[in-house]
């Protein structure tokens, strides 16, 4: 899977690369800054050792004892330092030990910051009235344009709906000529009567359509009689 | 045919306290069985032992738990003697003890008399240059006094009750301590350079 992983490495593209593969004209000197972050070369947790190194016994290192010492002592003389300017900076800025001061002193100071920022504040609140007021009126006009759009969508709806129902009732009124009404009930009653119709029929063999209820289909027998 | 070992060293050298003990007429109770790891201290660091136990049979064996037994000793841990009988049983199992002759226990426990070399250290060092810088610049409309612009040194607090005291108002402090690299120990590794 390593390998796998390490095959694909030259895919990705260095910054160099990028810009000969850019269209702006004005190319970037080379800058180590701009490269990507290479990776670790390390296995990930989870792979165990590599079946080459399982026997490999790392040797221990062999430092002299005088050397531990100078090491032990740049490092305490770093850490002793270190921990002195953060507790100089601490004690400085602590708000514990400037709690002593003068009260008045403290509430002038905090007067003349809050006039300071009351300034700034105003100032802010000038720019952005105006600002503010420029876009309030221009949303009140594309409303006022968005509304009346809507009310002329509106009325060409109506109109067409009303066009709709008046072509219904047109269409209606054309279709109900032909109603039976109580006028003429009982010459339709005749007309139907004297003109009985048989909707039924039945199929043959070949598929051919006998027509009626009562109509019975030509005997296969009498065909062959007629013939002789 | 001798024995391969395969695997990482390490530091031990002896045998388990029970390998020491096991042999020896009532458990070896008297007797003085020193650790290895603690001969790197100039002052002698042993166990006198006063009482031997044994352990029952884990229920989960392990090379760690197997070889341990549980005993009362006296500890003298760098020339300081502990004036309670001290437990050990987790450390029983490491192989890093060696049982003191007789005829050398004398030898082996003299007091160890240390060179009185007091460490004095001294209360402030100078600031970094930027902080420095910054320090004197606030300070230069106030009145201030040559002690404003030293950096008061943070020590350990554990260090400072038992390793060396801090110089007192006016005291010469025997070690000094600068914002450079300061005195060397092994001046052989800063050779062919100039400090």
């Amino acid at each position: 899977m390593l390998r796998i992983i390490n095959n694909f490495n030259f895919l990705r593209i260095s910054a160099t690369e990028a810009i000969s593969y850019s269209t702006s004209s004005n190319t970037l000197p080379y800058n180590p800054a701009l490269l990507p972050v290479k990776k670790s070369h390390r296995k990930p947790r989870w792979v165990p050792i590599a079946k080459s190194k399982i026997f490999r016994i790392p040797k221990r290192p062999v430092i002299p004892e005088d050397e531990t010492r100078e090491i032990r002592r740049l490092f305490n003389d770093y850490r002793n330092h270190e921990k002195s300017v953060k507790n100089f900076l601490v004690e400085k800025h602590n708000t514990k030990n400037q709690a002593s001061l003068d009260p008045e002193e403290i509430l002038k100071s905090f007067k003349q910051d809050l006039a300071v920022c009351h300034e700034i504040n105003n100032k802010w609140n000038k720019e952005n009235k105006i600002l503010r007021e420029k876009r309030l009126a221009e949303e009140l006009e594309r409303d006022i344009a968005f509304a009346k759009n809507r009310i002329e969508q509106e009325i060409i709806k109506e109109q067409e709906l009303f066009e709709f129902t008046e072509e219904l009732v047109r269409k209606e009124k054309e279709a109900s000529v032909n109603f039976i009404t109580k006028e003429n009930i009982d010459d339709a009653i005749d007309k139907a009567l004297a003109e009985a119709v048989d909707y039924n029929f039945a199929i043959d063999l070949n598929g051919e359509k006998i027509i009626g209820r009562n109509t019975k289909p030509v005997q296969e027998q009498d065909k062959i009689s007629l013939k002789q | 045919m001798p024995y391969k070992y395969i695997g990482r060293t390490h530091d031990f050298k002896g045998k388990t306290l029970w390998e020491l003990l096991g042999n020896l007429k009532n458990f070896g109770v008297g007797r003085i069985v020193a650790r290895n790891r603690m001969e790197r201290y100039p002052e002698p660091s042993y166990f006198k032992i006063l009482k031997v136990e044994t352990l029952p049979q884990p229920e989960n064996e392990s090379i760690d738990n197997l070889r341990k037994i549980r005993l009362l000793v006296e500890k003298t841990f760098r020339g300081k003697t502990y004036p309670e009988p001290r437990p050990l049983e987790s450390a029983s199992y490491k192989t890093d003890y060696k049982l003191i002759p007789k005829d050398e226990e004398a030898d082996y426990c003299k007091a160890y008399k240390p060179q009185n070399t007091e460490r004095i250290l001294p209360r402030t060092m100078e600031f970094p240059p930027l902080l420095k810088e910054l320090v004197a610049r606030e300070l230069k409309n106030t009145p201030s006094t040559k002690d404003d612009l030293e950096l008061k040194i943070f020590y350990n607090r554990q260090s400072v009750k038992m390793k060396y005291r801090i110089a007192e108002e006016g005291e010469e402090p025997t070690e000094k301590f600068t914002m450079g690299l300061g005195k060397p120990v092994a001046p052989r590794l800063y050779k062919g350079i100039n400090l």
